[in-house]
């Protein structure tokens, strides 16, 4: 389809366009630069534990002896079961941050579909959606995730990513729905229906690159939110146990008693933790600092 | 179907009432209120004058498709806007084209200027080839003196609010649309500019046939370049007539108060009298029953405030709605 | 100070911050207003006029400066007066109403809250006080005192215009600087703003200073016009001698391109576009757009002087003669 091409030529410029931010705004430099570095390290993770520890997992029981002090082989040392901790560290970058991004994911893209449809359409079918949005968002998680863990413990890192992303789209949703209420009647928007362009071109090519950055900072909020909820709530037992992820890596680590003892593995893996967290908010903070910016320069002169 | 001689536009008694406040009703609004006028099928221009607040917008909103009446219809060429939407919407939006207000929200920001450009040739089909059309796109810069090098490749945020006004009248040369409906298109501009944009409205009339219906609210440029004028108050059509009829000698009170309240550039001719009204307008109120101006109006009787007067012609296509002169 | 002369602006210049350099956007503006006179400010947008009044009322922020000048005002150079100095000749002697006041009344309060609390702002009375002073501005302008108890959304646009002046008016300043008071206006409102702020002089002596992009709007009310183009005052003088004997080309252009109802007549706009703060042309600002510009327009900038009684203009048409 013409209008799917089109898109496809303004994604792509979209892109050049980003890159181009990036480069200019420092918070966005520095926060991208040390996500990229987290991401490298996650990916490379289970090579990096395969030269040290061979072909052995870290969350295995028994890689090393039990309790054993930190050294250049196991530089955050071993717990009670002798698991590598410090293997365990880079291995849960890598499934906390799938995690994260495969929720943050699934959440926009639902939240971008529904916030949309919401917007354009408008009338009844925008009122039974919001109806839905709403009571979704009214629901608490919590208890959802606490239940769904009890009565299925074995739960791969996919269906953990689609629970957190299909409860976290409301949010989302609501913002995106006001953008599109309002950019709908934006001179523009009538001018392109004088032009011909029908409805889907109207969203994709003239409302869409408008959304955009509400759309990208949506997401790296929702990925923040997934890591920070999957943490939390392994934090306190509950998703499946064989996700090696920060969060477990935390529960384990705290419910040994390593605070007391080896306090320097828990701020390791916090430290691990708040790195996340901060590069993804310098991103933020910085997108947000360039968009509006420029969105002024739209409106004065 | 058309039949000969047809007005280019007419509205017959069109009504359109907003409803307030939510999916489950409100309070309603009336915003056009049985509103009758016509454009001849000569090309002409048309100033539809009214203050922010009488329907004009809506009634812009309604000739382009983008509100369905609620009460009465809009014939373009003798057919109904709805029909023509339905049919054949493609040869409609080629035949009536608009220009907006405000020279700085008809761009998209995320695009250069040309897109709009490309986009009108190529949805209408005006090229076959990507040579002519950008032979097309510089004939209709050049016509509105613009310099394609000046203006193409740019984004709206670095051109000036007078270019991009004219650049939309390039837009509209490259359709020649039988019909512009231009809500405002000045009020924006420096004043500079003002004239000559106008200008070029009056040109689109004599050189390339294209009528214009000239929505504002300021009588000094509606009477430069409009031959009649309808005047619109609270929804409702107040009076009808050429220009200078309507300028010269105003017969409803309401378009009187308009004429001599207009500021005039001429120092030696000013305001005499302090503006007295029946009653100190607090807060523009629409009232259910009788004529919308009663309130206000210096000459009201009882008859006024309980029965809308209705359009009648005093001679000449002069036509008042005001029980003065029933 | 000269005769009967209220505020004396001498090359007053206020400059912006930018990557790119100063923008000059107020540069060496000089002019007298004097007692009792409606001195409108006239200049299409960008021509710097709104940051003028800024300037003189002390309100530049960064990154704008005042990169020089005086503002002499009763004896005293506004500009060098300390902040609280400044406090005390604000609503008290001088009043400013800014662009788009109207707007930005609170609409959760009512009319008299608002008045009130402007009024103790600015002098040490009490509320009962406040609330009578506000009483007496309202009448002394002629608005019902009914709109007081009132919400600001409940008023039509002139109305709360008006309601702006008798909250400026309130501690009777002697001048009253006012921002295009009525450009968000209709007609009929716009006209009673007008007559409203004619009355002030009339009634009360006040001095006004008017700023406003409609040519209209100063024929009707001004005594005296100043026209501003690229961040200079290129002509000054009574109004009708301006309207009708236009010195500038500039001034020339501008009132050639005004449609009215009182003539059918051609109108024709100025060619070519405003110049930017950042990038003014050198020698007289108007040449690249002017039909009589000469050599000399291209290298020096004119000075602006009195031509004729009590009429100034910068041009070199008028240089020597």
């Amino acid at each position: 389809m013409n209008s799917m091409l089109k898109s496809s030529v303004s994604i792509a410029r979209a892109l050049k366009g980003i890159i181009r931010i990036i480069g200019k705004n420092n918070k966005i430099k520095i926060g991208f630069c040390i996500f990229l570095a987290l991401l490298i390290v996650g990916f490379a993770s289970p090579y990096i534990n395969r030269l040290r520890i061979g072909d052995k997992r870290p969350h295995d029981l028994g890689v090393g002896r039990r309790w054993e002090q930190p050294s250049i082989k196991f530089p955050l040392g071993t717990d009670d079961y002798g698991r590598d901790i410090f293997g365990m560290l880079l291995v849960g970058i890598m499934y906390s941050l799938s995690i994260g991004l495969l929720a943050g994911a699934i959440a926009t893209l639902i939240a971008v579909t529904m916030g949309f449809i919401s917007g354009y359409k408008g009338g009844f079918v925008d009122h039974t959606l919001r109806t839905f949005t709403d009571t979704l968002l009214v629901i608490p998680l919590w208890p959802i995730y606490m239940a769904i863990a009890t009565y299925i413990p074995k739960l791969p890192l996919e269906s953990v990513a689609l629970l957190l992303g299909i409860f976290s789209w409301p949010g989302a949703a609501r913002v995106i729905r006001a953008q599109v209420l309002s950019l709908k009647e934006r001179a523009f928007v009538k001018l392109a229906k004088l032009n011909m362009l029908n409805d889907l071109e109207i969203v994709f090519l003239e409302l869409l690159p408008n959304i955009a950055p509400y759309i990208i900072i949506g997401f790296i909020n929702s990925v923040m939110g997934a890591i920070f909820a999957e943490t939390g709530l392994r934090l306190i037992g509950i998703g499946p146990p064989l996700l090696p992820t920060l969060g477990y890596l935390l529960s384990i680590t705290i419910g040994v008693g390593m605070l007391s003892v080896r306090p320097y593995v828990v701020a390791a893996v916090v430290g691990v933790l708040a790195l996340i967290f901060i590069s993804l908010n310098l991103i933020n903070i910085g997108l947000e600092e360039e968009f509006n910016p420029r969105l002024k320069k739209v409106t004065g002169l | 179907m058309k039949m000969e001689g047809t007005s280019l536009l007419e509205l017959r008694n069109v009504t359109k009432i907003f409803k307030g406040g939510g999916v489950y009703g409100g309070k309603e609004f009336r915003a056009v209120d049985e509103v009758s006028f016509s454009m001849p099928s000569e090309p002409s221009i048309l100033a539809l004058v009214g203050e922010s607040g009488s329907g004009k917008t809506t009634i812009a909103n309604m000739i382009l498709g983008f509100l369905k009446p609620d009460g009465g219809d809009i014939f373009f060429k003798g057919e109904s806007v709805t029909s023509w939407l339905q049919r054949k919407p493609k040869e409609y939006r080629r035949k009536v084209q608009a220009v907006f207000q405000d020279p700085y929200e008809i761009y998209n920001p995320s695009y250069r200027v040309d897109r709009i450009l490309k986009l009108t040739v190529r949805k209408f089909n005006l090229a076959a080839s990507e040579a002519e059309t950008m032979r097309l796109i510089y004939e209709a810069l050049e016509a509105l003196e613009l310099r394609p090098q000046d203006v193409l490749g740019r984004y709206p945020h670095q051109l000036s609010g007078g270019e991009r006004q004219r650049l939309m009248l390039a837009r509209i040369l490259l359709i020649k649309p039988e019909l512009i409906v231009a809500d405002e298109p000045v009020s924006m501009l420096d004043v500079s500019l003002r004239a000559v944009f106008l200008n070029y409205l009056e040109e689109f009339k004599s050189k390339y046939g294209i009528s214009c219906l000239y929505i504002t609210h300021d009588f000094n440029t509606a009477y430069y370049i409009a031959d009649k004028a309808v005047v619109l108050n609270l929804g409702r059509v107040v009076e009808i007539g050429s220009m200078e009829e309507i300028v010269l000698r105003p017969l409803h009170p309401y378009t009187q108060m308009l004429i001599s309240s207009i500021p005039l550039p001429d120092p030696k001719m000013r305001w005499k009298e302090r503006l007295e009204l029946r009653k100190l307008q607090v807060k523009e109120i629409r009232p259910e029953k009788g004529c919308p101006f009663a309130l206000r109006c210096p000459h009201a009787t009882k008859k006024c405030e309980e029965v809308k007067p209705p359009l009648i012609d005093v001679g000449g296509g002069h036509m008042v709605a005001c029980h003065l002169y029933g | 100070m000269g005769r009967n002369s209220i505020l004396e602006v001498k090359n007053l210049k206020v400059y912006y911050k930018t990557v790119f350099g100063d923008a000059r956007v107020v540069d060496d503006v000089s002019f007298t207003v004097y007692r009792s006179e409606i001195f409108g400010i006239a200049g299409e947008s960008g021509c710097g006029k709104s940051t003028l009044v800024e300037g003189i009322y002390r309100l530049v922020k960064p990154p704008g400066y005042i990169a020089g000048g005086e503002v002499l005002f009763e004896g005293a150079d506004l500009l060098k007066l300390s902040e609280n100095e400044m406090r005390e000749i604000r609503w008290k002697k001088i009043a400013y109403i800014p662009q788009g006041a109207m707007s930005s009344l609170n609409p959760v309060l009512r009319v008299e809250e608002q008045m009130i609390d402007a009024i103790i702002d600015h002098s040490d009375v009490s509320r009962e006080e406040a609330l009578e002073i506000a009483r007496r501005a309202l009448s002394e302008l002629g608005l019902p005192e009914m709109v007081l108890r009132m919400y600001p959304h409940e008023l039509s646009g002139g109305m709360k215009q008006r309601v702006i002046i008798a909250t400026a008016y309130a501690l009777h300043p002697e001048l009253i600087i006012a921002d295009e008071p009525v450009t968000a206006l209709d007609v009929v409102s716009s006209r009673e703003v007008l007559q409203t702020l004619s009355e002030l002089r009339d009634r009360h002596g006040t001095t006004v200073i008017l700023v406003a992009h409609d040519m209209a709007v100063h024929a009707e009310v001004d005594d005296r016009l100043a026209v501003m183009y690229a961040g200079k005052i290129i002509e000054v003088g009574k109004v009708d001698k301006v309207f009708y004997d236009p010195l500038h080309p500039y001034t020339k252009g501008l009132i050639d391109s005004i449609p009215s109802i009182a003539k059918k007549k051609m109108i024709k706009g100025i060619p070519g576009i405003a110049p930017s703060p950042l990038n003014w042309p050198p020698g007289c600002r108007f040449h690249p757009r002017c039909p009589y510009s000469k050599d000399v327009c291209r290298s020096e900038a004119p000075e602006l002087k009195e031509v004729k009684p009590g009429h100034l203009v910068a041009c070199h048409l008028y240089a020597g003669d």
